[in-house]
């Protein structure tokens, strides 16, 4: 029986006019923000990969000069685009795509692609994951919320019940109907994804097939709350004319509205410092050091050294105490800078978790997150590399003041080190954390979206239940 | 039956229909949320204003009595930032912050002013690569998922509520049967949609005036009517665009729940789909030039500098023979040299920038061309200028920086070229920041053309609907 109703219901969707052109719009949609987004990444992933190995020329064709000198040039960290940030570019455009590795300081990433383009551009981008979090639920909307509404109008659900098929059975028939009129669209879009990822990867990532069929069932995950919420409410509606103004309400307040209130609510709960602010409190901290962690004395730094040596004189020292103060400050400011950016990291990191948590209040939230997620374009993949790149700032000043102390004297300003200490210093690899790191991160997210699901699939089998017939 | 009687019944109806008057109220706590938004976020700029500008006033009088008390016979505080040098009283630590203050109806549209940078520090290093810099501390998470502000409630709430009062306006009279009697009246269905309309407009567009101009009156901005008036302008012609096309649909005869459908899809291409669409388009036929390049570029300018800079130097002093005078040919100061250096690295990135510019400038405007196409976007850029939080007033900001710098520069180069010494008498004469507000002429001057626009999508709607209109008959 219930393929009876599977393939009358698939039939209805395929036939109907309406459907088949919003699901040419957004299937057509979906292709397309594919294509363009796996072409910008590409784009950007080569661009990245050419500057960061100029960097890495630049660095180690600086030439004959002083290891102090060598860590004030630095070397320029450039950010990789990860294999499915085609899907979802998430949060790429709003951070910084270059940092610069310096002596002394921790330096912000800078160039956001955002900032670059218009105010126009902050209305919508056009990536999968804008088609698959908004305009799919709508499309299921549109198909299903007259499932049962608009059979008790018309008067065929009383007929339909009396050839003895169950509510649960219809219910059944008709969401996996509504799946398969979708699987004509989002299957191939899955399929296009897929081959894009095996044939030519934008941009390394660690599994990135593992992470894509996460992303995939997330994604299902989300179209079946929407397929189950939208079951019920035309289940129980007086008309389908109110099921369809209650379903869009729900649409709006998920997409648009939900997301918004959200960010607003967790930036009052955890605020965050002005830029300004910031940069004035690194400052002084820096300048006088603060609670526990006091700015290196030179002369108590000195006199530890003569003693060690067993020497008189800093001139008779067989080392460089100038780069042992050098690199006693470079300690002292990392521990400036993991104080602050640590705090600052913190919070964007709590302001998340709220955002995660009001996700039980609209699935969209949750979804995006996980999206983001696997796609390695949130904000704790951001810091990932952050991270990654300020470590090897501090191994490589750790190299410039250890090669200094080691192979020059104190005041002896002539001695210049060369290519063979910059080819020394291995360049920057950075490896995408695995797919467990992410899953980790986005527990919260997993378990929002789950329950979405199970409470959605639950109240469409309560409604379905509980239907009038007429 | 006159339009006095129409807009008494539909008050009536109005207050008797309790889902519409719950749509109304949330729309109205909703608009109060986005305003309250809008406030703090104004209030949280105002403060890093003001500590931009006493830091300035705090940095200034430091430096003065630093350089009183050396020509006092004092000691410098470290030989590195000895005042007296221009390299130092006009570099980093001598520096002055230029601060764009808010735009004068933030609290109406947060716009780009969480994204772009609303302060720069000048000083004679100050190049192309310092407007590379980021602006608020801010979660990339947040700016990617945007403020809940009043220019995202007009944009995209709006509309749906304008929909939801006006989708049935004709359809539920025919529904009901009582067309054919209203039409029976020496009334034609034309001025009855128009009157029925007219007042959902007015109480749609009162509210939400009223709520800007509270915000306006809250947070000072009554200080440029003109802006205000924009910003109204833009809101009742957003708003009737909407209600005409309700009109038009409606005009088309089809049942209500049809309407409906009509105009949520409309809604979804015009607000959802096609703003996402043009960006897109814009992104693919017009691909900005990344910035990376320019990190590159620099580098390699910077390093070519650092080895050519004796001979930058001989070129600096062709290209600026009025600085010739005070250098010892022979024998120039270290500062004269490293300042031909800096030049040559900052005349590089000007090049690079320039290149830049000139291919974002035909990017923005393709995207300028197709917003056209959309009403939202149409709206959208109005209103940001209004309040003065769109583009335009950060990139006027950043050129009045931009020759700001330069004067900056123009005080205190000859100084580094010729090797002299500062004091502090000097120091009521540095150059200090202005900002040149462009008044509300100019942003009224550019939302000329996505204004008329609109109202012309507005006539041509409005028109439709009223032929069609006119040829409505009860008995249909």
């Amino acid at each position: 029986m219930i393929h009876h109703i599977v393939r009358k219901e698939f039939a209805d969707m395929i036939r109907d006019g309406r459907f088949r052109w919003s699901a040419i719009l957004v299937g057509s949609l979906l292709l397309v923000s594919l294509a363009h987004g796996w072409v910008q990444a590409r784009k950007a992933s080569q661009e990245h990969a050419a500057a960061q190995a100029t960097a890495r020329e630049h660095w180690e064709t600086q030439g004959e000069k002083n290891p102090h000198s060598a860590a004030h040039y630095g070397v320029y960290a450039f950010k990789p685009r990860l294999a499915l940030s085609f899907v979802d570019e998430g949060v790429d455009p709003f951070t910084g795509t270059s940092v610069w590795l310096e002596a002394h300081r921790q330096n912000d990433f800078l160039l956001r692609p955002a900032q670059d383009a218009t105010a126009a551009q902050r209305i919508g981008a056009l990536t999968a994951a804008q088609v698959l979090q908004h305009l799919v639920p709508m499309l299921i909307i549109l198909l299903t919320f007259g499932a049962f509404a608009s059979e008790r109008e018309r008067g065929t659900l009383r007929q339909l019940l009396a050839t003895g098929v169950g509510w649960r059975e219809l219910a059944l028939g008709k969401a996996l109907g509504a799946s398969g009129a979708l699987a004509l669209l989002l299957v191939p879009a899955a399929v296009a994804g897929a081959a894009a990822l095996v044939v030519a990867n934008p941009g390394p990532t660690a599994s990135p097939l593992a992470r894509g069929a996460v992303l995939a069932g997330a994604y299902l995950a989300y179209f079946v709350v929407f397929l189950a919420l939208s079951l019920a409410v035309s289940a129980r509606a007086r008309s389908s004319r109110t099921a369809l103004v209650f379903l869009l309400a729900v649409w709006v307040v998920n997409g648009l509205v939900a997301p918004r209130v959200a960010v607003d609510l967790s930036k009052r709960v955890y605020a965050t410092p002005s830029a300004f602010e910031f940069a004035r409190t690194v400052e002084r901290e820096m300048a006088d050091g603060v609670e526990d962690i006091a700015p290196p004395d030179r002369d108590e730094s000195t006199k530890r050294l003569l003693a060690e040596y067993g020497v008189e004189r800093v001139e008779d020292l067989p080392i460089n105490a100038v780069g042992v103060y050098l690199q006693e400050s470079e300690e002292f400011s990392n521990r400036i800078f993991d104080r602050n950016y640590g705090a600052l990291w913190d919070a964007f990191r709590r302001q998340g978790i709220l955002q995660e948590v009001l996700a039980a209040a609209a699935p969209s939230i949750a979804v995006r997150t996980l999206s983001m997620g696997l796609a390695g374009t949130d904000v704790e993949q951001h810091r990932h590399f952050a991270e990654a790149a300020e470590t090897y700032r501090r191994d490589l000043m750790r190299q410039m003041n250890g090669d200094m102390t080691e192979n020059s004297l104190t005041g002896d300003f002539s001695y210049a080190a060369g290519a063979e200490l910059w080819e020394s210093v291995p360049p920057l690899e950075y490896e995408a954390p695995p797919l467990g790191w992410v899953l980790g991160n986005r527990i919260l997210s997993l378990a929002v979206l789950g329950a979405w699901l199970a409470g959605a699939v639950l109240l469409a089998s309560a409604q379905v239940r509980r239907a009038e017939v007429a | 039956m006159t339009a006095r009687t129409v807009l008494k019944n539909e008050w009536r109806l109005l207050m008797a229909d309790r889902p519409l008057k719950i749509a109304l109220g949330l729309f109205v706590v909703l608009l109060g949320y986005a305003l309250t938004n809008g406030v703090v976020w104004l209030r949280f700029q105002e403060r890093t204003v003001e500590a931009t500008t006493s830091g300035n006033v705090e940095r200034a009088s430091a430096l003065r009595q630093e350089l009183e008390a050396i020509e006092a016979g004092g000691q410098p505080s470290s030989p590195f930032a000895d005042p007296r040098s221009p390299r130092v009283l006009g570099g980093p630590s001598g520096s002055h912050t230029a601060v764009l203050a808010p735009g004068p109806l933030t609290a109406l549209a947060i716009g780009q002013s969480d994204l772009l940078p609303y302060y720069y520090d000048v000083n004679i290093y100050t190049n192309e690569a310092s407007f590379q810099q980021n602006g608020e501390v801010e979660n990339p998470l947040n700016l990617m998922v945007g403020r809940f502000d009043l220019t995202f409630a007009v944009v995209y709430l709006l509309p749906l509520l304008v929909l939801a009062l006006s989708f049935n306006v004709l359809s539920e009279e025919r529904e009901q049967g009582t067309l054919a009697l209203t039409l029976s009246q020496p009334v034609s269905a034309r001025s009855v949609v128009t009157v029925k309309l007219a007042f959902r407009a007015l109480v749609v567009a009162g509210i939400v005036l009223g709520v800007s101009l509270l915000g306006a009156l809250a947070t000072g901005g009554f200080g440029s009517p003109g802006r205000i008036l924009l910003w109204s302008v833009t809101v009742v012609a957003y708003s009737l665009f909407w209600f005409a096309l309700a009109a038009w649909v409606n005009a088309l005869g089809r049942s209500s729940a049809w309407n409906a459908t009509v105009l949520v899809g409309a809604w979804l291409v015009l607000v959802v789909v096609l703003p996402a669409a043009i960006n897109a388009a814009a992104g693919l036929l017009h691909p900005l030039p990344s910035r990376v390049e320019m990190v590159t570029a620099q580098r390699e300018a910077s390093n070519d500098a650092v080895n050519r800079r004796s001979e930058l130097l001989a070129r600096y002093l062709e290209d600026h023979p009025e600085m010739a005078e005070g250098v010892v040919a022979d024998e120039p100061g270290l500062g004269a040299l490293s300042w031909a250096a800096t030049d040559a690295v900052n005349g590089r990135l000007e090049e690079v920038a320039a290149e830049h510019d000139a291919r974002r400038a035909e990017q923005t405007a393709l995207v300028r061309r197709y917003r056209f196409l959309s009403p939202a976007l149409l709206a959208q850029e109005a209103l940001l200028d209004a309040a003065g939080t769109g583009d335009a007033r950060f990139a006027d900001f950043q050129s009045q920086v931009r020759v700001f710098a330069e004067q900056w520069r123009e005080f205190f180069v000859p100084a580094i070229m010729a090797d002299e010494q500062m004091n502090a008498g000097v120091l009521a004469d540095v150059p200090t920041f202005s900002l040149v507000d462009g008044d509300s002429a100019d942003p009224a001057c550019r939302a000329t053309a996505p204004l008329a626009v609109l109202a012309g999508l507005l006539a041509l709607i409005g028109a439709a609907a009223g032929v069609r209109l006119g040829r409505v008959r009860g008995a249909d």
